[in-house]
């Protein structure tokens, strides 16, 4: 483990490079969820390979390994797994605190930026990997006013493995 | 062919052809493979394959094929589960039973899959030992100088040169 | 911490409970965003000068922060003023506090007065890297030298900083060394304060 502050200042110096590329906040939004999914298809294979899982193919276990094991493994926090709907396929992730957002205010002409946007990206890019196609969605976020960090995890659907190659190849 | 299932390994033919050598130094590594969920064949690395009859890219599909089916027939034939899908009805990842290698009369293939679909084969010499942990390591050597490497594109072939220099190290000592 | 609000985002600082800085997170964390900014600034560039450029300007921008939440938080807002002060400042508190170690090396450039570099085996930029032929002396240690180029502007001591492999006896991996040549008005105002 190493201090949070590089790791929230490079976070901050990328958003902000992110702003003057694009100049338009929902671009940046989209930028950043695009960037967690890149991250997230590599960091699964770190995860897989540190905390011995053998095989994920319940959504309910799994959310709870992310919240659990993923977030501490990664950004040294945990979340809770809560609100989960009647069918079991999609939930709520709720952050105890974010290391992300240390030093951040939004200034008035980003206003509809979703500053962590990262991270969904990054949760849907790794299950995405391990076969369970998601969408990932902020419900809560406390740098637009609200009282906690909170995510909305839904399981699309369960890809198969296929064989990959076409018979005439 | 008879491979597989749980622990244990079914080995065919006991008898070694006296022709069969080692790689250089000693080692009992022939060829490595690893493949991503995708089928693409990220490293292919040899050290001691006499014969060559096909062009890269066919062997590579053949090999991916051959562990493809393999999981398959594998995964239908276990006795042991209840739940299981009809034969070519696609498995998720982690899903049915795995095997981890099989030993022919002239050499032995060790496998493994981590569930994000990286599969990594190793052939070595058919009496050489149980590579599970082998298999593990590199994985971990894969992660650590490819994946980690902000140079990598992911998908792409493997030309990492801190991942070969470790992973040649790792072989000739190890395997 | 982006853009706009600059004097808001100090004011910012100051509410904030300082003892956050014992916050962890992982180095893996670290690693994988890096990999995605130097993956992302790849898209907007034609070369690698360019690309070196665009990642010291993000460590630039990082720079400036650290420099500013130091001096609130380990030297009651006093700036040091002379060459070998600041060097050495860089060179231990903002190392420890950004990769939780002093530099391997400080040392003056043997050639040049005006010349310092600081050395590190295994730079956390460059931990995992392996550099294809075809990108040349490209060199992740860009963003390094941003930071350092950030925290010396911010601190009145303007300078140009790059970063270099360098080969070392014994070793399989370069280490990368940060090259810090200060401006003509530093080393005059150095020499007048004698």
């Amino acid at each position: 483990m190493q201090n949070a502050e590089l790791f929230t200042l490079t976070y901050g110096a990328i958003v902000r490079q992110l702003l003057t590329d694009l100049e338009d906040v929902d671009e940046v939004n989209k930028q950043l969820d695009q960037m967690g999914y890149n991250i997230g298809i590599r960091l699964i294979d770190e995860f897989l390979a540190k905390s011995n899982v053998s095989r994920c193919v319940n959504f309910k276990e799994t959310a709870e390994v992310i919240a659990k094991v993923g977030f501490k493994m990664f950004l040294g926090i945990t979340a809770t797994v809560t609100n989960w709907d009647v069918d079991g396929s999609s939930c709520s992730l709720v952050l105890e605190d974010n290391p992300l957002v240390d030093f951040v205010e939004l200034p008035d002409m980003c206003q509809g930026l979703y500053y962590c946007n990262v991270l969904s990206g990054v949760i849907r890019g790794a299950l995405e990997m391990v076969s369970m196609k998601t969408e990932v969605t902020w419900v809560r976020d406390m740098l637009r006013g609200d009282d906690a960090y909170e995510l909305r995890l839904k399981l699309l659907k369960q890809v198969p493995e296929e064989y990959p190659y076409k018979d005439d190849e | 062919m008879q491979f597989f299932g749980g622990t244990s390994e079914v080995t065919l033919s006991p008898s070694v052809p006296s022709s069969i050598g080692t790689g250089p130094l000693g080692s009992n590594a022939y060829m490595l493979y690893l493949f991503n969920r995708n089928g693409v064949c990220l490293l292919y690395k040899e050290w001691h394959r006499p014969l060559k009859t096909l062009d890269s890219n066919q062997d590579q599909k053949l090999m991916f094929g051959l562990l493809f089916s393999l999981k398959s027939f594998t995964a239908k034939m276990d006795p042991t589960r209840v739940e299981k899908g009809n034969l070519g009805v696609p498995l998720l990842p982690g899903e049915g039973c795995s095997f981890h290698c099989f030993r022919t009369n002239t050499y032995k293939l060790s496998f493994m899959e981590s569930p994000s679909g990286i599969k990594i084969i190793l052939v070595t010499h058919p009496k050489s030992k149980d590579h599970r942990e082998n298999l593990r390591y590199i994985y971990n050597l894969y992660v650590g100088n490819v994946v980690k490497n902000p140079l990598y594109v992911p998908g792409t072939a493997i030309k990492c040169e801190l991942f070969n220099t470790s992973l040649d190290q790792y072989i000739q000592t190890s395997i | 911490m982006i853009g706009a609000g600059r004097t808001k985002q100090y004011a910012n600082v100051l509410d904030k409970p300082l003892s956050k800085g014992r916050q962890e997170v992982s180095l893996s964390a670290f690693s994988f965003l890096f990999s995605e900014i130097v993956q992302y600034n790849q898209t907007q560039v034609d070369n690698i000068a360019e690309l070196e450029r665009r990642l010291e300007d993000a460590g630039y921008a990082v720079g400036a922060r650290v420099l500013e939440l130091l001096c609130h938080r380990e030297k009651g807002n006093r700036r040091e003023t002379r060459l070998l002060g600041i060097l050495s400042f860089v060179h231990s508190t903002v190392w420890k506090v950004l990769f939780g170690k002093v530099a391997d090396s400080l040392e003056k450039g043997t050639e040049h007065e005006d010349e310092y570099m600081i050395s590190e085996n295994e730079l956390l930029v460059n931990r995992f890297i392996s550099v294809p032929k075809d990108m040349g002396a490209f060199n992740c240690g860009a963003f390094v030298a941003g930071i350092v180029k950030g925290v010396l502007d911010g601190a009145g001591f303007p300078a140009v900083v790059t970063a270099h492999f360098v080969p070392m006896e014994q070793q399989q991996r370069p280490r990368t060394t940060i090259l810090i040549k200060f401006a003509e008005e530093v080393l005059r105002r150095e020499a007048k304060l004698g």
